[in-house]
């Protein structure tokens, strides 16, 4: 049935539609009286043309009144609904509201508090309470769906259908009030989410009704990040074009002032041991253009203040890393927080680091020139054991333990922050395995060479034409041979590496000291296969590789083409770049082995249970508030027994605590952070957003400024039908009034 | 024959121009001093007297008129007066209904046609014919008989404005003919000046009785531009001005028919006067009068001829 956008125009102008009535009316009270002697001539034409005349004067009133009619429907906005469609539950107005609530949205510039909304959230929330008051008033069945981008996305991710904070249902009053109570409730989250999963939840939403006219509000701040390149969600918003959705798109944003963003808090040393120094590193990431100096980070640890850092300047679009030490005395989970002072975004001031401190680190040696039964003598593995622990004096928190080849495969490699292979032959299969899934699951990976380091055993078991956790294939033990033209050209050189980093630079004097006399060689035809990731550490003045690492599944192997103990060089016979280097190599690796630990805020927290160890219950405590949610262990293949807590909503430390069946009580900490990229407010603006979205009809408002096109409310609209029709009946009423001869005489000539 | 008629008395014989002649004689005097500026010669020829009257001789008169008859039985002078006899009595019949009351221009269809009539009356005066007129709608409501002193001019001008404006009756022909030929004691030209509206049926029947009787017969169609163009716009009331009837419409979406109501009739009316072997012709109250009577008199002139 036919509604109006400007329902009180209908009602002033429809008694215009008398006027051609009343004129006609008039005009017959204003006849020209003539006294006419011809009479009998024009009675006789009257009795021939009367019928004629009257038809036509009865349609060309008819015509003006229809014309008059047409041009107030017009001005009334008339659109249309089926009514039978309606009853049949088909034709009806479904608008999908996407409410973006990533914390970029918290951006307070441009915001003063009080009557001005303090964040670009509260102006999105503001054009949902206008969008919802039109609909309200708006006429013709109007359905309404309203949901946060992360309360649509990270329900997605754990498997459940996307969630609406109000489902479709039509738009009656009470609705109104519901919205209104609803939105008030409702806060900037912490997370991450672009608009990909939302627009997945609006296209399943209008997809399942029938009717046409819906719309996809997208209420957001337009982030460049979230829609540079965004291909997928320009589909998106293709695919719902196609279907006759109409995409509105609602920024929320202003030009933002300068905001700042903790982008990293992590141990920079190895694995933290108790008792022992945790260098750590803070970077904050200048998200503005101009340069920021005399940066203030307030350090905490364990909720204890300590004294903070500060970094002198930021460069515009730039990160400013800064060191401190930490020292945890007990073993455990430590939780150490960074924050720096308010901006205009604040979720992203604030980073927690979860410190797993341990009494001691482990790290398996395997020395191949070792029998079964020599466990623990030193051997090549002498030289790296002093390096790793050089006593007392100099605590380091790693316990080395040597072992030979064999152990590989009876040991739980889980147990040690690294695994060190020295001069070994060869390794078994089920060592071979057992190395490699070490690796794979983020573990550090060393080996060194030497004498009995068997090339073809290497690249049959280990290397497997690039399948295995060897990187290289080896050609074989090679002298390098004195180089007759420069007698002083040192023997190592250093590449670009963080490991060797403290070495790099001008000649280094210590490393000028180290002779290498042989070293296993690669195979001349060997060339890394593209997206390897294979880096050199270290190299020898012919150009050769001496020390190269490749990523294997989410750990790292490094190869040293020489020996650890003084066999093919003297490196470790009293240089003290040895102990630095294998430290600095020891601590690279197992960061490469807490990478994992790092968790952004929405993404689900799972703890692996150990099924006949540990009870199935799991408590996490979350941030905030601390409030507590239990959580019943399920196997999930192939992780075994898993407790996931399915999303976070918060930045902080989150607990996650279960009892062992022995009555132990165990404890996790995991530090969830906001993810630092969502600082970046650059905006992309109306053109970049044509660019990016190139193909995509689309309507763009700023959030101030929107004004809801009744068009956008309800129904098809019949303004241009109803013009098409108003042009036929003026032009009928033309030709009629011609025809009527009502036309001036002086217009026909 | 042929005639002229100059620029200055087409100027001053234009319907405006005699409109403002207040007086009819002065009217058909200004039309035909028009035409006569231009015409060469008489349209009328021969003569014949009639004894009117005796009179005593005085000095100077004609002893071939003195009645010598009188003389010898009477011893008195005597000299016998003759009528000037004309081949031409000219009988003018002016409808005088209320249908010739309307104008849209400076004269009524009653007012030209009475100028025509008088400018018809001078002009044959003006030639030694005898000219008489009637002014009739249903009847015949004053006459003047024909008479061939100049001075009769003035009773027909009297007999033609007797008849006023407005108020006045339908047109009758047939008994308003009919009355009047009874009073025609010879045969003579009649010029029956009228816009034929009213009963169709008497003008035949009239111009016939008048033709059995010998009379030759001239038609003077006068119509207004109005009635042939009916150039009405506007919603206009039209009302009767002899038939009690109006009609309130859209006067252009009428006028096709009404235009074919009038062709229809001026053909019936042209088959009528061609049966009854009158003389017809239309004449526009637009146009000059001067024009219209050196149209009638040519053609009069070509018939004779």
């Amino acid at each position: 049935m036919p509604s109006f956008d400007f329902q009180s125009l209908l009602w002033w102008g429809l008694p215009l539609v008398a006027a051609p009535i009343i004129i006609h009316l008039i005009n017959l009270l204003r006849h020209r009286r003539v006294t006419w002697a011809a009479m009998e001539f024009l009675l006789a034409s009257q009795r021939k043309y009367k019928t004629r005349v009257l038809l036509k004067q009865l349609l060309l009133l008819l015509m003006r009144v229809a014309a008059v009619l047409g041009i107030v429907l017009a001005l009334a906005g008339p659109r249309w609904s089926s009514s039978l469609a309606g009853m049949l539950g088909g034709a009806r107005t479904a608008h999908v509201v996407l409410l973006d609530d990533s914390f970029s949205m918290g951006d307070t510039s441009g915001g003063s508090g009080g009557v001005d909304p303090a964040t670009a959230f509260d102006r999105g929330r503001r054009v949902v309470e206008r969008i919802v008051g039109d609909l309200a008033t708006a006429s013709g069945r109007q359905e309404l769906a309203i949901g946060r981008f992360t309360g649509l996305a990270f329900p997605a991710a754990s498997g459940s259908p996307p969630t609406f904070d109000l489902p479709l249902q039509s738009v009656a009053p009470g609705v109104v009030q519901e919205v209104r109570d609803m939105l008030g409730t409702l806060r900037v989250s912490e997370a991450d989410c672009g608009p990909k999963e939302p627009l997945t939840a609006a296209l399943e939403t209008l997809g399942r009704g029938t009717g046409a006219g819906g719309v996809v509000w997208i209420v957001s701040d337009f982030r460049t990040r979230d829609w540079r390149a965004a291909d997928d969600v320009a589909d998106q918003l293709r695919q719902l074009a196609d279907a006759g959705v109409r995409v509105q798109l609602v920024d929320c944003a202003i030009d933002a002032a300068t905001n700042l963003s903790v982008e990293r808090l992590e141990p920079v040393g190895g694995v933290p041991a108790s008792g022992v120094i945790v260098p750590m590193e803070v970077a904050v990431r200048n998200n503005g253009d101009r340069p920021v100096r005399d940066v203030a980070i307030e350090l905490r640890e364990d909720g204890a203040a300590r004294p903070g850092v500060r970094i002198s300047e930021i460069p515009g679009g730039a990160t400013a890393k800064q060191r401190f030490d930490a020292r945890f005395e007990t073993a455990g989970g430590h939780v150490v927080e960074a924050r720096i002072g308010p901006d205009a975004v604040a979720a992203d001031n604030l980073r927690t680091a979860v410190i797993d401190v341990v009494d001691r680190v482990d790290v398996l040696l395997v020395d191949g020139g070792l029998a079964a039964a020599d466990a623990g003598v030193a051997g090549d593995a002498f030289y790296l054991a002093a390096a790793l622990a050089p006593g007392s004096g100099a605590p380091t928190g790693l316990n080395p333990r040597i072992e030979p080849p064999r152990a590989l495969a009876t040991l739980d490699l889980d147990a040690f922050a690294g695994v060190w292979l020295m001069d070994v032959e060869r390794l078994e299969p089920a060592e071979t395995a057992a190395l490699e899934a070490f690796a794979a699951g983020g573990g550090g990976v060393v080996f060194f060479m030497g004498p009995r380091t068997n090339p073809e055993a290497f690249n049959a078991s280990l290397y497997r034409d690039g399948e295995g956790i060897f990187p290289v294939p080896l050609a074989g033990a090679v002298d390098l041979l004195a180089d007759p033209t420069a007698t002083a050209a040192p023997d190592v050189m250093v590449e670009e590496h963080p490991v060797v980093a403290v070495l790099s630079g001008q000649r280094n004097p210590l490393l000028s000291a180290v002779r290498v006399e042989r070293f296993m060689a690669v195979e001349r035809t060997f060339e890394p296969r593209a997206g390897s990731g294979l880096r050199r550490l270290l190299s020898l003045r012919t150009g050769a590789a001496l020390a190269i690492e490749q990523p294997f599944g989410d750990g790292l192997v490094v190869v040293v083409f020489s020996t650890a103990a003084p066999t093919w060089n003297n490196w470790a016979r009293g240089n003290p770049s040895w102990v630095v280097v294998m430290l600095e190599l020891e601590s690279h690796l197992a960061r490469a082995r807490r990478r994992a630990e790092s968790l952004v805020v929405g993404a689900p927290v799972a703890v692996r249970l150990e099924p006949g160890s540990d009870e199935i219950e799991v408590d996490f405590t979350t941030p905030p508030q601390g409030a507590i949610v239990h959580v019943t262990g399920t196997a999930s293949p192939p992780d075994g027994l898993v407790a996931s807590l399915p999303t976070t909503v918060a930045a902080g430390s989150c607990a996650a605590r279960w009892r062992r069946l022995d009555g132990t009580e165990r404890e996790r900490l995991f530090a969830i952070n906001v993810n630092p990229g969502e600082g970046q407010l650059e905006r992309m603006g109306r053109d970049r957003l044509d660019r990016a979205l190139v193909g995509v009809p689309f309507h763009y408002d700023a959030a101030e400024s929107l004004q809801p096109e009744a068009g956008v409310m309800a129904g098809v609209s019949l303004l241009k039908p109803l013009l098409h029709a108003l042009l036929i009946v003026l032009v009928v009423e033309q030709l009629l009034a011609y025809s009527a001869s009502y036309h001036p005489r002086s217009k026909l000539l | 024959m042929s005639c002229r008629v100059t620029p200055a008395s087409k100027r001053f014989l234009h319907p405006e121009a005699i409109a403002r002649i207040a007086q009819l004689e002065l009217r058909a005097r200004a039309v035909v001093e028009g035409v006569l500026a231009g015409l060469h010669k008489s349209p009328y020829k021969g003569q014949s007297v009639e004894f009117l009257q005796h009179r005593e001789y005085a000095r100077g008169d004609d002893l071939r008129r003195v009645d010598w008859k009188v003389w010898g039985r009477q011893d008195r002078l005597y000299v016998k007066e003759f009528e000037e006899e004309t081949n031409l009595r000219l009988t003018l019949l002016v409808d005088g209904s209320a249908s010739m009351d309307y104008a849209s221009g400076p004269l009524s269809k009653y007012d030209y046609a009475a100028t025509l009539a008088a400018a018809l009356a001078w002009l044959g005066l003006s030639h030694g014919d005898a000219a008489g007129c009637a002014v009739f709608d249903d009847a015949v409501r004053s006459s003047v008989p024909a008479r061939m002193k100049r001075s009769h001019l003035t009773s027909i001008i009297e007999v033609l404005e007797a008849r006023g404006s407005g108020g006045h009756r339908p047109t009758k022909f047939l008994p308003a003919l009919r009355g009047l030929s009874e009073t025609l004691p010879r045969r003579g030209l009649i010029i029956i000046i009228s816009d034929l509206l009213g009963d169709r049926d008497g003008i035949a029947k009239g111009m016939q009785m008048l033709r059995r009787r010998g009379h030759d017969l001239v038609l003077l169609h006068v119509m207004d531009d109005d009635e042939l163009d009916f150039p009405f716009d506007g919603p206009t009331w039209f009302e009767g001005l002899e038939l009690p009837d109006h009609i309130a419409c859209n006067p252009r979406a009428l006028r096709d028919g009404y235009l074919a109501e009038v062709q229809a009739f001026l053909t019936g009316v042209r088959q009528q006067a061609a049966a009854a072997r009158c003389d017809y012709s239309l004449i526009r109250t637009s146009e000059p009068l001067d024009a219209a009577l050196v149209r009638f008199l040519s053609r009069r002139a070509s018939m004779a001829v």
